[in-house]
């Protein structure tokens, strides 16, 4: 079962994306933060095999989950789930070591397939 | 001329205050030019000292005897500042003040000339505050945009894409009678996401204050121009970039332009000139589509919010807006905004 923490400041991207991963059968989502402070305090407690975050979000938004996970939850992987495609928070998120980065409106289906590749190596 | 001639001149001249001074500044001539500015008459005035002119606030501060110190030395003197007429309301004056010597160089008086500048200060004036005014609008407008393009970006389209997500849930949860409508229903939100996606990308500030005009307009196109299907050419001829208000307004004149380009002129290339004329910026922005008059959305006032938005930005900053059918087909927008500084 890959576990996965979701980290979005608007409640309606949370609950969507909570229904769309809990719908899978090998997926289970522990926690869904509201901003970057719990997601950190958060992804320490559960630590989950994925963590989806927003970009733009209270607390220093995704970059400051994905720097801070590097070494409190370094086992966690992270998918960056955004409403714009910024180039420069794209390259900022690869130097913290982010290498998923989806624009939200993508099919549910690509969600659920980036979450399960980041946790395949774990379970290989 | 003969001199009764010129005296007639003198005494005549209805615009200028011209008159005479003793070498102690006292009034020793008067014209009726000095009468109409000043609202003194010539037998009121003769014998009293020019100073009278002045607020007292400049005599507390000894202007005119320097001033008249300021010809000796020089020659001349000219000034602009408050004077005060007989009634002790003021004007703004042009003074010169012009010392006059004998032939044996000692110093005879001065004559003096004084024009009411107060009707060319007022619109000096009004034009500045009108400058001012332009300045906050833009300012305004842009500040408003950028809160729309963050509301848009941050709530509207989060929640349509939820919706999207729930949608496709929902269609793999029903059978093959109803799937097909949800379905249809989320591309339908789809659509409208990129078309939000889109309004968000034209709302959001130009990085002009970084790159120059130029520049921006370069990356938009580079960015519009393919999802809008067209080749595009910048031309840039200015010799200098406009100042940041005047660039924003250009910019966003442009940006309407380029959104008519698309929507309207089934065109494959669009074409951006900007050149320094005139004082200001001209721009040109000109497509090779099907024209003005077979546009039927033209006909049918589509295009109408777009024409008069673009019109009145340019009017508003003080320039002007115009489109017409290229010679070679095609139409061509054409506007252009002083450079004031």
């Amino acid at each position: 079962m890959t576990t996965v923490l979701i980290c979005d400041d608007d409640a309606l991207i949370r609950e969507a994306l909570h229904e769309v991963l809990t719908a899978e059968p090998d997926l289970t989502v522990v926690a869904a933060a509201r901003n970057a402070t719990d997601a950190v305090d958060l992804a320490e407690r559960h630590s989950p095999d994925v963590v989806v975050v927003d970009i733009r979000m209270p607390g220093g938004g995704g970059i400051h989950v994905a720097r801070e996970l590097r070494h409190r939850c370094p086992s966690a992987r992270i998918m960056v789930f955004s409403a714009h495609a910024d180039p420069a928070a794209i390259a900022e998120m690869r130097l913290a070591g982010v290498t998923e980065y989806l624009v939200k409106g993508v099919p549910n289906r690509e969600i659920v397939a980036t979450v399960r590749k980041l946790a395949r190596p774990r379970e290989l | 001329m003969p001199e009764s001639a010129f005296q007639l001149l003198v005494e005549g001249v209805l615009d200028y205050a011209i008159f005479m001074l003793d070498p102690d500044g006292h009034i020793v001539s008067w014209n009726i030019g000095a009468e109409r500015i000043k609202g003194y008459t010539e037998a009121e005035v003769l014998g009293r000292h020019f100073s009278v002119f002045y607020p007292p606030e400049d005599i507390a501060a000894g202007k005119p005897e320097r001033e008249l110190e300021s010809a000796v030395a020089d020659g001349r003197l000219e000034d602009e500042g408050w004077r005060l007429r007989k009634d002790g309301t003021r004007f703004w004056a042009n003074v010169v003040i012009t010392a006059l010597f004998d032939g044996d160089g000692r110093l005879r008086g001065f004559g003096k000339v004084t024009r009411d500048m107060t009707e060319r200060r007022r619109a000096e004036q009004a034009l500045l505050e009108r400058r001012r005014l332009v300045t906050h609008l833009v300012e305004a407008q842009e500040l408003e945009r950028r809160r729309i393009a963050w509301d848009v970006h941050d709530d509207s389209i989060q929640s349509m894409v939820a919706v999207g997500m729930r949608l496709q849930l929902l269609a793999d949860r029903l059978g093959e009678e109803h799937a097909p409508t949800v379905r249809r229903l989320d591309d339908a939100v789809r659509t409208a996401v990129d078309r939000l996606r889109l309004l968000v990308f034209r709302l959001r500030p130009p990085e002009i204050a970084d790159r120059g005009l130029v520049r921006a307009i370069t990356a938009y196109l580079a960015d519009a121009a393919p999802a809008f299907g067209l080749d595009h050419v910048v031309r840039d001829e200015l010799e200098r970039e406009p100042p940041a208000d005047t660039a924003v307004t250009i910019y966003r004149i442009f940006q309407e332009a380029l959104a008519n380009v698309h929507k309207h002129a089934r065109a494959s290339t669009v074409e951006v000139r900007l050149s320094t004329v005139d004082r200001g910026t001209l721009v040109e922005v000109s497509d090779d589509g099907v024209g003005v008059v077979m546009s039927a959305d033209l006909q049918a006032g589509l295009e109408h919010f777009g024409m008069i938005e673009m019109r009145e930005r340019a009017e508003t900053a003080g320039g002007w807006w115009t489109f017409a059918a290229r010679p070679g087909g095609g139409t061509s927008v054409r506007f252009w905004l002083p450079t004031t500084p």
